[in-house]
């Protein structure tokens, strides 16, 4: 075996016409930081949703750990390790802020009726569950939150909540769709440290996608572009970079928002 | 106007209150906790109530294992309702679940050689030997408390205070059950694929596997009222089983507020009182219609008392109002 926990290979998805993700062929080493990059339109949140199982697509492989995973529904990827963020951010709008980042938690046996049974057990797992939920609510900063609705929160938070509760789910993979465009710099800062703290500390592998090459130069290992659902370039980020070629073609103004 | 000045009256509407509160509990674990709108509920009611008189009268089957087969028909009917319909999109469940209710009405009341048909369960075909009455051995039992009760408690306690009794002892303690399931992580999965069903599935939860769960609970839930369904009203009819029916579940289910159990028995109340008191509208200006007209009447002033109290309290008599308004 290889070093590659995620191979995508040859991936396409159509929506009535419209070749979201037009044979895209790309893969993530274990351990590393990889960045999608690309403008508005794509395909890196198709490439996500494929990748997360949210869509089937219409031809190609996807492999994780060397195994199949494009025919498997999204929560059996997610049991897999690969967890995923969205863009913008969703929250259960109607549950605490807290009940949110539970809800991240693996083999929970309360999840399960047959756990009913064993209310030990259950609470054994919920009090854990609970103390790693308010530590991550901590190194967020948005712990004073924890008992209210998550409808409450801002934009930025949303986010904030969206990241750790993946966390919560001790990914071996993470998606994370532009976690940074609308969070504040001093927070990005942060969250920058959070996630490198994550891959050494734990060896969590990353995906993520930004419109904006310069936020994830420093911290990408290996960054790809795409545009109209094609990988266009690949490579670390400085060759990148210095694809000026590449960048003014398909990234225009670096400055379009999402 | 004498039969309001009776107690009798009133145990009787209590009774009912309590058996609508079981059944709209079952409503309240799959709508309060997971959004899924049944309006078939009723469905499960008569499959209970039904399998349950069939299965003493016919087959001559003890009360018991014919009560508790009955509740497992009801699980089916909701296994089968989500197997079948739970995948598609939420309005398309609410659709077909009031196709399932009525056509597990019209079965019954087509199929004369198994349930009696039009005449009720009065008609069930009795096979080989005379069967007992469906109610028999819970007769038996109402009247042994009863009996034990009267001498301690006084002449009040008779055979339908002591049924009264037994319907509200068993919403207490589906009350308690329920409020227990909805303080796990279940509930908490459950409640979070009311709003959406990426997140939780993005997290490793089969959002299917969960609201199926839900509507079989339910079902099980509106089964046992069948059961008490069947035993207070003592034959059975097929239209005992209208959507109205399950409506009325809704109706108490959204007066006590959707999200938190503890205002249903409180509504269940409120709405018997409702339901039963408004016969007595025989005064002016009601006198001057006639009482087939006045019973629709009275269905009109139990809506309009709904709308007015959801325009002043639209959570309920004790629900969360921010959990209303959140964008
Ligand atoms: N569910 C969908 N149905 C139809 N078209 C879609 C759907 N999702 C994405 N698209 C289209 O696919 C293309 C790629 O979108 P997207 O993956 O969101 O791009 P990006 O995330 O790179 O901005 C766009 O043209 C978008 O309109
Ligand atoms: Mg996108």
């Amino acid at each position: 075996m290889n070093n590659l926990l995620l191979e995508v290979n040859d991936v396409a998805v159509t929506f009535g016409g419209v070749r979201a993700v037009n044979g895209a062929t790309l893969d993530v080493a274990v351990g590393s930081v990889t960045s999608v990059i690309g403008p508005n339109g794509a395909g890196k949140t198709t490439l996500f949703n494929l990748i997360s199982g949210a869509i089937k697509p219409t031809s190609g492989r996807i492999l994780f750990e060397g195994l199949e995973i494009q025919n498997l529904p999204p929560h059996k990827i997610a049991e897999r390790g690969i967890i995923r963020t969205f863009q913008g951010a969703k929250v259960i709008k109607r549950l605490s802020v807290l009940e949110n980042l539970m809800l991240g938690g693996q083999n929970n046996p309360g999840d399960n009726l047959i756990g009913f049974f064993s209310p030990r057990t259950r609470k054994a797992y919920e009090d854990q569950a609970r103390d790693r939920a308010m530590e991550l609510l901590q190194q967020i900063g948005i712990e004073r939150f924890a008992q209210d609705y998550a409808g409450i929160l801002s934009g930025g938070q949303r986010k904030l909540l969206d990241l750790a509760r993946a966390l919560m789910a001790n990914p071996t993979m993470l998606l994370l769709d532009e976690p940074f465009a609308g969070v504040n710099p001093t927070l990005v800062e942060k969250l920058l440290e959070v996630l490198d703290a994550l891959r050494t500390k734990h060896h969590l592998t990353f995906l993520l996608i930004e419109h904006d090459l310069e936020t994830v130069m420093n911290i990408s290992d290996r960054v790809i572009v795409m545009a109209e659902g094609r990988v266009i370039a690949d490579g670390q980020p400085n060759s990148i970079y210095q694809n000026q070629a590449v960048v003014d073609a398909y990234l225009g103004t670096r400055k379009q928002s999402s | 106007m004498t039969a309001i000045m009776q107690p009798g009256f009133w145990v009787f509407i209590l009774t009912m209150a309590g058996i609508y509160g079981i059944f709209s509990l079952g409503l309240q674990v799959q709508y309060g906790v997971g959004g899924i709108l049944n309006f078939g509920h009723v469905g499960m009611m008569a499959l209970s109530s039904y399998t349950m008189a069939i299965l003493v009268i016919s087959h001559g089957i003890n009360f018991w294992i014919a009560a508790a087969s009955g509740v497992a028909v009801a699980a089916l009917g909701g296994a089968f309702l989500g197997l079948t319909t739970l995948r598609l999109r939420g309005d398309y469940f609410s659709i077909v679940s009031i196709a399932f209710s009525e056509i597990v009405r019209y079965v019954i009341y087509n199929s004369d050689n198994l349930t009696g048909g039009v005449q009720g369960s009065l008609a069930i075909p009795v096979i080989g030997d005379n069967y007992p009455s469906y109610t028999d051995t819970w007769d038996s039992l109402v009247n042994h408390i009863r009996d034990f009760l009267q001498p301690r408690l006084g002449d009040y306690v008779d055979r339908d205070f002591v049924m009264g009794v037994l319907v509200w002892i068993t919403l207490a303690i589906l009350l308690l059950l329920v409020s227990r399931i909805e303080k796990t992580s279940w509930a908490r999965v459950l409640r979070a694929t009311r709003e959406d069903d990426d997140v939780p599935a993005a997290l490793g939860k089969n959002v299917f596997r969960f609201r199926l769960q839900a509507v079989i609970i339910g079902s099980i839930i509106g089964g046992i009222a069948g059961i008490y369904w069947g035993l207070e009203s003592t034959l059975l009819s097929p239209d005992d089983f209208l959507t109205l029916v399950t409506f009325y579940g809704w109706m108490i289910l959204i007066l006590g507020g959707a999200t938190k159990v503890k205002g249903l028995p409180i509504a269940a109340i409120f709405f018997g009182f409702l339901y039963g008191g408004t016969r007595f509208f025989t005064f002016w200006p009601f006198s001057i219609i006639d009482s087939s007209q006045r019973a629709y009447i009275r269905i009109m002033i139990i809506g309009f008392a709904l709308i007015v109290l959801m325009m002043r309290r639209p959570q309920g008599i004790f629900g969360k109002r921010q959990e209303m308004v959140l964008e």
